[in-house]
């Protein structure tokens, strides 16, 4: 498992970026383009993946969800772009956390640090969680739709043991970036995305939820 | 008092008008009947009391004759009361001896003098005409004939020409209300119109074919929006660009300059003084690219959802290394607003910015709820704001008067002019006075909107 993977077009930034992340401690290199990137992913996988959103060729978007699609590594967009309709859209491709140009290297080293602490932890052990024919066992990391596993990401899957372990009760915004991301403040965008995600793997109408309930200005809950 | 509205109006000019013209016909034609009538019917009664009158005359012209005999001979029906005055003395049939009170003497004295007479009296309560004809220097001859029929006949005709001017009215109204209604509807096509515009739908058009008439109106219209359209979307795409023009440098900048501070140590004094320098210095045009791009997109309308608010605050001070006990919540308040919840964030970030960096850190963020408004306030134990500068302070690039001892901030400007921007996204306003006992108080007041 190598370090950080930066797939970035701007050879200053990319330049800049490794060095400060070298700086950091961490094992960084760095790839021009989605397709560089990704062959570098697939030969010698990285342990988070930082991307671009505006890349010549293959762009930020498909890149994204060709890595997700070849496995869970943590991936951290930081774009110059701040639309919602962006973020929204990185995050449904299945990034884990988008961070806006310029971030702060200490920010930015923080949040590396989060998600490979959650990338390595293992969730607690607990016995599986049953709400009606959704399964969840923790241990395992596996969840159980009326038998069938269901493939969810590893911020998902953390998310849903995060809900799953106070069934019923509304956990705020907030509260899920703390316990899920570990992040102290965030942007609540990630939470509904991913609340949003989830929704479409265990819900049968991910319109009209029955399980992850939305609470007007509280937050998320599971119902049992 | 506020002036009624076109259609309001419209409606009741057509109703006035229906209203003079309606009761002027009816008062008229009201009259002109009733006086034909009466003239009519008097004039029969003075031919049927002549007729009496000859009768009688004959019938006294016998030798001794019985008086109420002859009025008895009278043909006269039940409308007509016949009774004879002869040498002071008042002869009448049976039925008929009440009548004499009601000759008038005006009449009686006029018919004594040899001039026969007419009179409308009321006998009875009821309207009817004594008619008097003289027969002799001693006798003389009434017939009072009763007005009854007419007069119901004149109270119906009143009652139906009321209730045609009345209706007159009313169908005035209504043809005014209508009127005005399609007359104003290609307007209010356009006011639809131009509220869904204003509410964020860019789509919204007015159909040229729906009004001719007005097709100079809708075409300009149109050609308004389209403008306005090309214009809002050429504005946010240079906003991206610029965003994303200014962002990239400045993230290499940011990276470069953690690599250099880190080394700060092996640098010698002035390169590291320099890369201070360079450190803050990136650190405030990030603030400010940051500022700029929201003052740009700040005049969006507000995306309101229910907001936590006391916890918003509360996050807020914490993020600023604040106690989140500084949050006072002011009784009655509710716990949920409908508000923007990000730029509510802003407004509460920028105000505390606002408060650490001008005016000696922040006292108490309030927030509380008077009448109609959502009210969020953040004291400072600064020197306050010079009155003079109370109404610029929310303007662009505005720093107050105490400037000078600013020299070393990073503050752009603009927090206090977002601040503004964000409170009128939601309808709202920003204002500063001085706080009871030094220091100054921010207060963004936001309408309340009813969950």
């Amino acid at each position: 498992m190598a370090g950080v993977l930066v797939i970035e077009d701007d050879d200053r930034i990319r330049l800049s970026l490794i060095l400060a992340l070298e700086d950091e401690g961490y094992e960084a290199r760095g790839a021009a383009t989605a397709e560089d990137g990704l062959a570098a992913q697939h030969k010698d996988p990285a342990s988070v993946v930082l991307v671009d959103l505006m890349l010549p060729g293959v762009d930020g978007f498909d890149c994204i969800r060709e890595l997700r699609r070849e496995g869970d590594v943590p991936i951290v967009v930081v774009s110059a772009r701040d639309d919602t309709h962006d973020i929204v859209a990185a995050l449904e491709a299945g990034a884990d956390d988008y961070l806006v140009k310029p971030v702060a290297v200490k920010e930015l080293s923080a949040r590396l640090r989060a998600l490979r602490r959650r990338a390595r932890m293992t969730t607690p052990a607990v016995a599986t969680l049953v709400f009606g024919d959704l399964e969840i066992q923790p241990e395992a990391g596996e969840i159980r739709l009326d038998g069938r596993p269901v493939a969810v990401t590893r911020t998902e899957f953390r998310l849903l043991c995060e809900l799953a372990q106070h069934p019923g009760q509304v956990l705020s915004r907030q509260q899920l970036l703390k316990r899920v991301w570990e992040y102290d403040f965030g942007d609540e965008r990630l939470v509904d995305v991913h609340v949003g995600r989830l929704r479409q793997k265990i819900e049968e109408d991910s319109g009209k939820p029955r399980r992850l309930i939305t609470v007007r200005g509280m937050g998320y809950k599971l119902q049992r | 008092m506020r002036r009624a509205g076109l259609r309001t109006r419209v409606t009741a000019g057509f109703a006035a008008g229906a209203l003079a013209l309606s009761t002027g016909m009816a008062v008229v034609s009201y009259q002109l009947i009733r006086r034909s009538l009466l003239v009519e019917r008097e004039s029969a009664a003075v031919r049927a009391a002549y007729y009496d009158a000859t009768i009688v005359r004959a019938g006294l012209a016998t030798g001794q004759p019985d008086i109420v005999d002859v009025l008895r001979t009278l043909d006269t029906g039940d409308k007509r009361r016949a009774v004879l005055y002869r040498d002071g003395g008042w002869y009448a049939r049976n039925a008929d001896v009440g009548v004499t009170t009601a000759v008038p003497n005006g009449l009686m004295r006029l018919v004594e003098r040899g001039i026969p007479g007419i009179q409308r009296v009321r006998f009875d309560g009821r309207p009817a005409v004594v008619v008097g004809v003289p027969l002799s220097d001693s006798t003389a001859f009434y017939e009072v004939d009763s007005l009854r029929e007419l007069d119901h006949t004149l109270r119906v005709l009143a009652i139906v020409l009321a209730i045609v001017a009345g209706t007159t009215i009313a169908a005035g109204a209504g043809l005014g209300s209508y009127a005005a209604r399609y007359v104003l509807r290609p307007l209010m096509s356009v006011a639809a119109a131009a509220e869904n515009i204003a509410s964020g739908n860019l789509a919204a058009r007015l159909d040229p074919a729906v009004e001719p008439d007005l097709a100079r109106l809708t075409s300009s219209f149109n050609d308004m929006v389209d403008q306005l359209f090309e214009r809002l979307e050429r504005d946010r795409r240079f906003a991206a660009d610029v965003s994303h023009e200014l962002r990239s440098p400045l993230q290499t900048f940011a990276a470069a300059i953690s690599v250099l501070t880190r080394r700060q140590d092996c640098l010698d004094s002035r390169t590291a003084t320099a890369v201070g320098l360079i450190a803050q210095e990136a650190d405030r045009f990030q603030v400010l690219v940051n500022d700029l791009l929201e003052l740009a997109r700040s005049d969006q309308p507000a995306s309101r959802e229910p907001v936590d608010v006391a916890d918003l605050a509360r996050q807020v001070c914490r993020s600023r290394g604040l106690a989140a006990e500084l949050v006072k919540l002011e009784e009655p308040v509710e716990p949920t607003w409908h508000v923007d919840q990000y730029r509510i964030r802003q407004i509460l970030g920028n105000l505390l910015d606002n408060a650490i960096r001008y005016g000696g850190g922040p006292t108490a963020v309030r927030l509380a709820q008077r009448a109609a408004v959502h009210i969020i306030e953040v004291d400072d134990e600064g020197p306050g704001v010079d009155p003079q500068d109370q109404k610029t302070i929310f303007d662009r690039f505005v720093r107050g008067r105490a400037a000078g001892s600013r020299g070393g901030g990073n503050g752009t400007g603009l927090g206090l002019a977002l601040v503004a921007q964000y409170a009128v996204a939601h309808g709202g306003r920003a204002l500063v006075e001085d706080r009871p006992g030094g220091g100054a108080r921010f207060r963004v007041e936001l309408p309340r909107i009813p969950s």
